[in-house]
């Protein structure tokens, strides 16, 4: 049986078709809801094993991004939400605007629901930026999410303009001490990197996306599901791009609840 | 009661005030401000002061980096240690609407609390030693408002709800008018001549009565030559020659290369055959009358129409890209040469540039190709032109014919004020005046408002619930109704209609523009599940009216009849125009006689560094990257790649289908400069630029199709006699590659009349657009350089005429003749190029184009962060089409701006040899690991160092 994929769409939304072609060509079976479908409970969480939340800019951003969808999922899904995060067989990923919007709910990093413990702020260049950066896995975090991705640099896309990841210095070391960090942004060494625009936003730490203490929530500000295909990489005409880096992250998050036991 | 939130962000940079600060250190040059800082301001009306904490706390601010104030004076929300500020409020006028609104009472009310009205802005701390007056001419200066939309709060508002009563219905007394009182009723509303004014008056003298503000608008607005193309459809008579209309020859010649049409010239977009069973479409517009008086909204309002073009072809189709392409006035133009009433063009640019990426970005859309051109005389009005390009499955791709009782049903954004005449205005000429009678024309974008409509009629496509689909683009409902109830005759009755607010006549809320509204044709028994769909979207649909049968258009405001016009007087009655060119001045020869080449190395790299940073041909790359170019995971061929991604490409790849490696290409060429100079030749140079482009990544021509686009100055005889050159060049583009044009646009008001009596008339363009299919988009190549001692050659035949070009610009040298391109010739360039790429034996392409030669090897270099090795010991031959090549015109080779010409690296001279040996081509060198251009004999310059010029204007505008 394919792994049931809820792809969460809002009024603004928008790569919510890439996230759920992503999920279908590493073995999930997507579908797109909006969000309303589930306020009038045509649609249950509990029926899915897997909640991915897209980019774009849910309610056009308005305030900051991702809050408006934030304060709907908290104010109507805070114990669906609950519930399906104590199934041991379920995962999360948001990603870039569902980044935003799983730290404003407070899933990301403590799971704890309306408790909004970190940031992403407008990026320090001031505005929005599209391009493709480099990301090291931060192979402490052990989260099975990001098995045997972690021996290389791996390219992603970005496009964002509020991706910079900021928490109190309190909280960024908690984040640290429990290996929390999923990714950094590196230069072409490998080493974490402050420097624009290898480190687009001035990220503190380079941060560029963190899983909860599980390690079965995910979120990034980089768009995995835009680099399925070797094709998607500008320079895969070059030769040294042989697979698109993207794609085993979400084998990886289909294989993982496929085998988990609930 | 208003409860007033102020939010300021307290850890982290302060980016907007930061920003104003810069601006007043180096734009004005006053130092003695020392800090800006921002602060939003929300005013919540209709709740209670508890109320409001609840959502300041939980919506309106963040613990983390903010803090918040409730209801207190701005004395006491600025930190204690600085006392000496002043404070200043920008806000949206009341009516304007502000896109923010909606979410935050939504969010208030997911939160338990019914908030009634609200609204936000910003207000501005400035720090320093100044007073307020002083301050308020700072912001005037950095125009940080946009009077036409913006105010500076001065008295607290007492209420937020717009209230009114409907405007009254007037009966103008046309009947009764003479000569001089119907010019002057035209005049600055109707936009219309007199004779069409007097075929009005005709028709209400036979009707026997006097006709409604309403029925009156609606005919000027269908009149108007932003809706009715009069020139385009005009009898000509060219220097006393008799000539068939503009539209019929381009419609005539575009129909006989049918192959892959699927519709043209008859929607709101063209569509051409695509693989598995889909068309793609195409549809270019200018915004350039808005823009001119408001680039931000003017350019978002653009994005949003073009989308909606393509949304409203046949039952709809899906966007997938954008295209943006601007002409301002050089970044440096001096102040005292901008006409009154005009912007500079640094603050046009920036702002457009952020309409384009804010309504494009939100609506995930990806914006992939685009250009940026500068000219003096676009100083009296820019040219904003934007395109979009959509799939659509082909049983979708024609709209039904509407049947009798089906329902008219408005679908979208509320109606309100905004945009009213914006169709007749865009048909006027800019004056000294613009700016501030026109300022209803303008409004703001909401583009999450659109894109949620467009994912609920892509549901109810294709649940197959819909008959067609109209956008509500210029003229609003008049237009967009009036249109699909031409052949049956409609009833609507448009108290139905929702309203932003209330107190708008009647003939407002037919002629308004408000954004973000489609009309959808339903047979009534789909009405149900379609407002389902709505529904689950957040969408908001209305029924306005029906299809009867009576071939009128009945226009109620409940039970009030406001417009009975006759369709057949509506879309016929329009007098058609016989219209006078001729070419008014002899054009004086001014070619210069021997080249201009540089005498020493030195001289040799300074003339090509500000060839490379001149504004045509710098690096967009800042631009490009503000827009999301990626989104919708379609890109098979970026906007950039290359080693370090910043060589740019011609044209980008989709795959439209993910699953699917069958792809879209879209390209464009235009040169004002060119087709200022020689209408023809620079005519059949944008052509041939934006077919080079499509060919250079790897398309077929012959699976291409085309969009035109004029931009011209107001049709007076010289300037019809251009466009007639124009015309007559597309149709013979046409002719030579058998591929129509299926979409176009006219736009002829780039005139400019000073209150003085000056005429600035803007440089008149064409733009041509390209969209064309491809079985595999793992066939396409890129401009960066891959290898080392790979070959480089230049194929085609290169035009000795240099007239117009970059270098002859930045050489202070006026001449007019442009290049001229070997039509024969071409498409067998085109077919071996294609054929190159499609076996894998060009390795990377790049097409000549602004900048000459030189620059689009430079450009090659980049990407492939590398160097080539230039010979020209070899080219002795007439290689230059009516010219020798000697030594002395290495020149005249290396700018040469012949498009249809390219630059492409292959293994070795065997494989160039086997290619091209049907077409003129010239082995120009090797390419080599050091990043240096090396010309032998002449010069060699270091590519890092050509990069910085390059890359330098925009960087340092949009960085």
């Amino acid at each position: 049986m394919k792994p049931k994929v809820l792809v969460l769409k809002a009024d603004g939304t928008n790569r919510d078709e890439e996230m759920a072609y992503a999920f279908k060509i590493a073995g999930g079976d997507s579908k797109i809801v909006h969000v309303n479908q589930l306020r009038d409970g045509s649609v249950k969480l509990k029926d899915y094993q897997i909640l991915a939340l897209p980019g774009g800019f849910a309610y056009g951003d308005d305030i900051v991004s991702g809050k408006i969808l934030a304060i709907e999922l908290t104010s109507f899904f805070k114990e669906e939400l609950q519930k399906f995060i104590e199934r041991k067989n379920t995962a999360i990923l948001g990603v870039c605007n569902g980044f935003q919007v799983l730290v404003r709910t407070g899933l990301l990093p403590f799971r704890e629901i309306g408790k909004m413990r970190v940031s992403l702020t407008n990026n320090d260049s001031g505005h929005f930026e599209c391009r493709w950066i480099k990301v090291k896995v931060n192979n402490k975090n052990n989260s099975q999410f990001l098995r045997e991705m972690d021996n290389e640099i791996i390219w992603l896309p970005i496009a964002h303009g509020e991706g910079k990841f900021i928490a109190d210095e309190e909280i960024l070391k908690e984040i640290e001490d429990q290996n929390l960090v999923a990714f950094r942004y590196v230069d072409e060494n490998g080493n974490p990197t402050m420097e624009y625009p290898e480190n687009p936003n001035g990220s503190l730490n380079s941060i560029v996306g963190i899983t909860d203490t599980t390690g079965r929530i995910l979120g990034m500000m980089p768009h995995p599901e835009c680099f399925v295909r070797v094709e998607q990489h500008p320079n895969w005409r070059r030769g040294n791009i042989t697979k698109p880096q993207g794609l085993p992250l979400f084998e990886n998050i289909v294989k993982f609840v496929k085998e988990a036991k609930p | 009661m208003i409860q007033k939130v102020r939010v300021q962000t307290i850890v982290g940079p302060d980016l907007k005030g930061d920003g104003i600060l810069n601006d007043i250190h180096r734009m004005l040059g006053i130092k003695n401000i020392t800090r800006v800082s921002a602060i939003k301001v929300y005013r919540l009306e209709g709740i209670s002061e508890k109320e409001a904490k609840i959502l300041a706390e939980k919506l309106l601010s963040e613990s983390i980096n903010q803090r918040y104030t409730i209801n207190s004076t701005s004395e006491e929300s600025k930190p204690t240690s600085e006392v000496k500020s002043v404070i200043i409020e920008i806000a949206y006028k009341p009516g304007v609407m502000n896109p923010e609104v909606t979410s935050i009472i939504k969010a208030a009310d997911d939160l338990g609390i019914k908030l009634p009205a609200c609204d936000s802005s910003f207000e501005y701390a400035f720090y320093g030693s100044l007073k307020k007056a002083e301050v308020e001419k700072i912001v005037e200066k950095l125009k940080l408002y946009n009077s036409l939309i913006e105010h500076i709060v001065k008295d607290e508002p007492q209420t937020l709800i717009l209230k009114g009563q409907p405007g009254k219905i007037q009966t103008i007394p046309i009947r009764s008018l003479n000569d001089q009182e119907l010019r002057d009723l035209s005049k600055d509303q109707l936009f219309l001549n007199l004779e069409e004014m007097k075929k009005i008056q005709e028709y209400f003298a036979a009707e026997k009565r006097d006709p409604t503000d309403l029925e009156l608008e609606t005919l000027a607005q269908t009149w108007s030559e932003h809706s009715g193309h009069k020139t385009f459809k005009a009898e000509l008579l060219v220097d006393g020659k008799k000539k068939e209309p503009l539209i019929d020859r381009l419609k005539k010649e575009a129909l006989k290369h049918d192959k892959n049409i699927v519709s043209a010239f008859v929607d709101n977009s063209g569509v051409m055959d695509f693989y598995g069973g889909f068309g793609i479409c195409g549809k270019v517009e200018t915004h350039n009358a808005p823009s001119a008086i408001e680039p931000y909204g003017g350019a978002m309002t653009g994005s949003g129409g073009v989308f909606r073009d393509i949304a409203a072809t046949g039952k709809g189709a899906k966007n997938i890209a954008s295209t943006d392409i601007f002409c301002f006035a050089p970044i440096d133009l001096p102040a005292s040469q901008l006409p009154a009433g005009c912007l500079p063009p640094e603050y046009l640019l920036k702002r457009v540039v952020s309409g384009v990426r804010d309504y494009g970005n939100r609506m995930g859309i990806p914006t992939n190709n685009g250009s940026v051109h500068f000219h003096k005389d676009f100083r009296a009005r820019p040219t904003v032109i934007v395109g979009a390009y959509g799939i659509v499955p082909k049983k979708y791709a024609i709209k039904d014919k509407p049947e009798r009782n089906d329902l008219i049903i408005c679908v979208g954004g509320r109606t309100g004020r905004d945009g009213i005449h914006g169709a007749t205005f865009s048909s006027g000429e800019m004056t000294a005046d613009t700016y501030t009678t026109h300022s209803s024309a303008v409004q703001i974008g909401n583009a999450i408002e659109e894109k949620r409509m467009f994912d609920a009629l892509l549901e109810a496509r294709d649940q197959d619930l819909i008959r067609l689909v109209q956008d509500c683009g210029g003229g609003g409902f008049s237009s967009a109704i009036g249109e699909i109830g031409e052949t049956l005759g409609v009833t609507v009755d448009i108290k139905n209609a929702l309203l932003k607010y209330q107190g708008l006549a009647p003939w407002e809320i037919f002629l308004s523009e408000s954004q973000e509204r489609m009309i959808v044709v339903l047979d009534p028994k789909n009405l149900k599940v379609f407002e389902m769909i709505c529904k689950k979207y957040n969408v908001e649909s209305t029924v306005l009216g029906k299809f009867d049968g009576s071939k009128k258009l009945k226009v109620y405001f409940g039970g009030k009849v406001v417009g009975h016009l006759d369709m057949q007087f509506l879309h016929h009655g329009l007098p058609k125009r016989v219209l006078k060119a001729s070419r008014q001045s002899s054009v004086v020869s001014r070619q210069i006689k021997e080249p201009i080449q540089p005498k020493s190395e030195e001289e040799w790299i300074k003339v090509l560094r500000k060839v490379l940073s001149h504004g045509n041909v710098c690096s967009k790359e800042p631009i490009v990257r503000l827009y999301d170019h990626l989104v919708q995971g379609t890109n098979d061929l970026q906007p950039y790649s290359g080693k370090n991604l910043d060589g740019p490409n011609d044209s980008p790849v989709l795959r439209p289908v993910l699953s699917k490696q069958y792809g879209m290409i879209i390209s464009h060429g235009l040169n004002p400069v060119f087709n200022n100079i020689d209408p023809y030749w620079g005519s059949i140079w944008a052509a041939t630029e934006a077919l080079s482009n499509f060919v250079a990544v790897g398309g077929d021509y012959k699976n291409a199709s085309l969009i035109n686009n004029y931009i011209w100055p107001f049709p007076d005889q010289e300037s019809l006699w251009s466009l007639d050159r124009s015309v007559d060049a597309v149709v013979d583009f046409m002719k030579i590659f058998k591929i129509p044009v299926i979409s176009g646009k006219d736009s002829l008001s780039s005139t400019y009349r000073g209150a003085d009596g000056s005429v600035i008339k803007i440089p008149p363009t064409l733009c041509i657009s390209v969209l064309g299919k491809i079985e595999d988009t793992r066939k396409t190549v890129t401009a960066d350089l891959k290898k080392v001692g790979s070959t480089i050659v230049l194929v085609g035949e290169m035009d000795k005429n240099l007239g117009g070009s970059v270098y002859h610009q930045v050489n202070n040298l006026e001449t007019d003749s442009v290049p001229r391109i070997d039509l024969k010739l071409l498409p067998k360039t085109f077919d071996a190029i294609y054929k190159g790429i499609r076996n894998g034996q060009i390795l990377s392409c790049h097409d000549i184009s602004e900048g000459g030669v030189i620059s689009a090897i430079f450009e090659m270099c980049v990407g492939g962060n590398c160097g080539v090795n230039i010979h020209l010991g070899g080219v002795t031959s007439s290689h230059l089409r009516g010219g020798r090549m000697g030594s002395s015109e290495v020149s005249e080779l290396l700018f040469n701006e012949t498009t249809g010409c390219f630059i492409v690296e292959v293994k070795d001279e065997k494989v160039a040899k086997q290619l091209f040996k049907n077409i003129p081509y010239i082995t120009l060198g090797k390419t080599q690991k050091a990043p240096i251009i090396d010309v032998k004999n002449f010069f060699s310059a270091e590519v890092p160092n050509l990069k910085k010029v390059w890359q330098k204007p925009m960087k340092e505008m949009f960085s």
